[in-house]
């Protein structure tokens, strides 16, 4: 039988995940005066994502960019991302991001290590620049720091695995303690929980389909906040549409806007118009523009595609590397390094990576907050509102503020070891500890990659294949619930991130029967074109007594 | 894959598990290096490697994650080779 822990932790701002979002959410909560409580799968110093660093910061920069804000929101509603964003909330960023730059300068991480405020990479020739170069390899352990030093506590080997709700208003969460071998539930009591847990990720089969960690983004981020906020009852939106990063093959790295090479074919030659010498200022924006420029290149046979740095200067490959390591790449060096891989006569093969959710998620207001009272959301698992690092760091300050405004003008703190949900979650613990010649988590979790990528995945989809794909996941669950064991926390653990992770593909194949056109990486072979009626269009999903409610609205 | 740890330098300290984001780490008895309990789950993130303050591990890329990569056709600008010769490039 799992042990529930005898105290119930209670705290005003509850924050799901360590992250870059969680952190921030909780240091603006903490400095508004509110109690504060981050539960973290890992050690915040080093989890997610943003775990050895990144080097890019989209942000709106008076000082480099100047007094009119115009021409940077214009580029960033114009980018790959900005076509999933509520424009209030693009806005609403970019007006306050330049203040988390300093903020973040100002505690520690070098936000200008030239001394300037420098924009390098990830640009069109001859137009504005955002992403602003940055020397981030502390950036966890400066915002754990930071976090303390407010006041806010932060709960380390502690996922949340449910939040619970009331007469429609969060009270509270579950947590998992997983710091030893046995588990033990943990319940929280919150008068409002901000969700951060980032990306999702072993959704669909990786690069090498063996080895599920092998993924640029974080592989212990599992989609814990579209599973949590959908089983709540919240709004999630835009799931229907694939995302897919690029970059190193067979090694996958995120980073890729870092390397200063021209994307080139097997002669060495530009595949892109933009350039044919790349330099700091301006990589090569091909891989952006042209997203499956590597996939592409490889099906028609002419193919492979390289990242070409050959002719790159030795003191803007001098500048790659110091990056690359400031992007948490310091392991792809080593590997480089030991192969003996020379960019300067060498090119690398780099590739598309598998669809994962990064700005799929939960639908937010402008101050980050979902439908259900008390339930927030921020940074990457955020389905209206996405901008990477920056975007994570300067939603989570917003949610962490509104979060800290509506638990501190709440009144009392709801017994949530009363709710009758904690039972429900120790039953379904217990049925997965106790199980004999049962099944492991992989065994679960592979399958659930096999349907998603043949039923829901980038090449296909239609009525039939959707709904076929649909009635094997459910049943790929039925059987999962019936036959996974675990027979410590971390196992335990990983049984409930796959269903979270079914969770993330249910509502992903009905948002995708739902959506009839073919729009980005959503490709309907019995809708084969691009409908402009659907164009302004968000499609999102929720639960209601057990069904599933699908609705569309304005984008905004 | 997995961090390998250089048992002659570790002092079994217990950093490398306690931040390892994918928990890849089982504790082991009290002064001995910690064990390896899911290489297969290690996401290189090397964050291990950076933080053990005796400078202790060292990661072992999988072959199936390895990179690919060819030498660029033709000409290399700037290349020195002593048994080139003096040639136009």
């Amino acid at each position: 039988m799992i042990t529930i822990a005898k105290d119930t932790l209670k705290t005003d701002v509850l924050v799901v995940g360590g992250g870059i979002a969680g952190l921030m959410a909780a240091i603006n909560a903490a400095g508004q005066g509110a109690d504060v409580l981050v539960a973290e799968k890992a050690n915040s110093k080093r989890s997610g994502s943003g775990a050895t660093g990144n080097d890019h910061f989209l942000c709106y920069c008076p000082p480099a960019h100047g007094e009119d804000m115009a021409p940077i929101l214009k580029e960033v509603q114009n980018s790959l991302i900005g076509g999933y964003h509520d424009s209030p909330l693009t806005y609403k960023y970019l007006e306050n991001s330049f203040d988390r730059v300093k903020d973040w300068d100002a505690w520690g991480i070098s936000m200008r290590p030239t001394g300037d405020w420098e924009f390098t990479g990830h640009a069109f020739p001859g137009r504005p620049r955002v992403w602003l170069k940055y020397a981030g390899h502390n950036q966890k352990q400066i915002l754990t720091k930071q976090a303390k030093k407010v006041g806010a506590r932060i709960a380390n080997h502690l996922p949340i695995i449910d939040v619970l709700v009331e007469d429609g208003k969060v009270v509270g969460a579950i947590g998992l303690a997983v710091a030893d071998d046995t588990p033990v539930l943990q319940v929280i009591s919150a008068k409002a929980v901000v969700l951060a847990t980032g990306t999702a990720n072993r959704l669909y089969a990786a690069p090498t389909p063996g080895w599920m960690f092998n993924t640029a983004f974080c592989p212990a981020c599992t989609g814990a906040t579209q599973a949590i906020a959908y089983r709540a009852g919240a709004k999630l939106v835009n799931m229907e549409f694939p995302n897919r990063h690029a970059g190193p093959k067979f090694m996958a790295r995120a980073g890729k806007a870092t390397w200063i090479g021209v994307v080139s074919d097997p002669q060495g030659q530009a595949v892109g118009p933009f350039i044919t010498k790349a330099t700091r200022e301006v990589g090569d924006i091909t891989s952006d523009v042209w997203n499956s420029v590597f996939t592409d290149m490889a099906k028609s046979g002419q193919g492979p595609a390289y990242m070409n740095c050959t002719d790159t200067a030795p003191e803007e490959l001098e500048y790659m590397r110091w990056g690359l390591e400031h992007e948490g790449n310091t392991a792809m060096l080593a590997h480089m390094a030991e192969t003996g891989i020379d960019l300067r006569k060498h090119m690398v093969e780099f590739m598309q990576y598998e669809p994962f959710l990064i700005g799929r998620g939960v639908e937010i207001d402008i101050d980050g907050m979902s439908n259900i009272s008390g339930l927030y959301a921020a940074g990457d698992p955020v389905g209206n509102f996405r901008a990477d690092i920056a975007g994570a760091a300067t939603y989570g300050w917003i949610a962490g503020q509104a979060a800290a405004s509506q638990a501190m003008d709440e009144g009392v703190l709801f017994e949530a070891e009363k709710s009758p949900a904690l039972q429900a979650k120790a039953d379904l613990c217990n049925e997965i500890l106790d199980r004999d010649n049962g099944a492991s988590w992989k065994e679960a979790n592979l399958t659930l990659q096999q349907i998603m990528g043949d039923y829901a995945g980038v090449e296909v989809r239609s009525e039939t294949l959707l709904t076929a794909g649909l009635t094997y996941l459910r049943r790929l669950r039925e059987k999962a619930l019936a036959e996974v064991q675990a027979t410590n926390a971390h196992d335990l653990l990983r049984c409930l991130e796959t269903l979270d992770l079914m969770d993330c593909g249910e509502t992903i194949f009905l948002t995708a029967l739902e959506r009839k056109e073919t729009r980005a990486m959503h490709k309907r072979s019995d809708f084969p074109f691009t409908n402009p009626l659907l164009g302004e269009k968000f499609l999102t999903i929720r639960q209601e007594n057990g069904q599933a409610v699908l609705e569309w609205r304005e984008k905004l | 894959m997995p961090p390998i740890i250089d048992t002659e330098k570790c002092s079994a300290c217990g950093l490398c598990r306690e931040i390892c984001p994918t928990d890849v780490f089982a504790a082991s008895p009290k002064g001995e290096p910690p064990l390896i309990r899911y290489p297969d789950e290690c996401w290189h993130c090397n964050a291990c490697g950076l933080d053990c303050p005796e400078e202790a591990i060292k990661l072992r890329i999988p072959l199936p994650a390895m990179m690919l990569f060819v030498e660029k056709p033709g000409d290399h600008t700037g290349e020195k080779s002593s048994d080139q010769g003096g040639t136009s490039r």
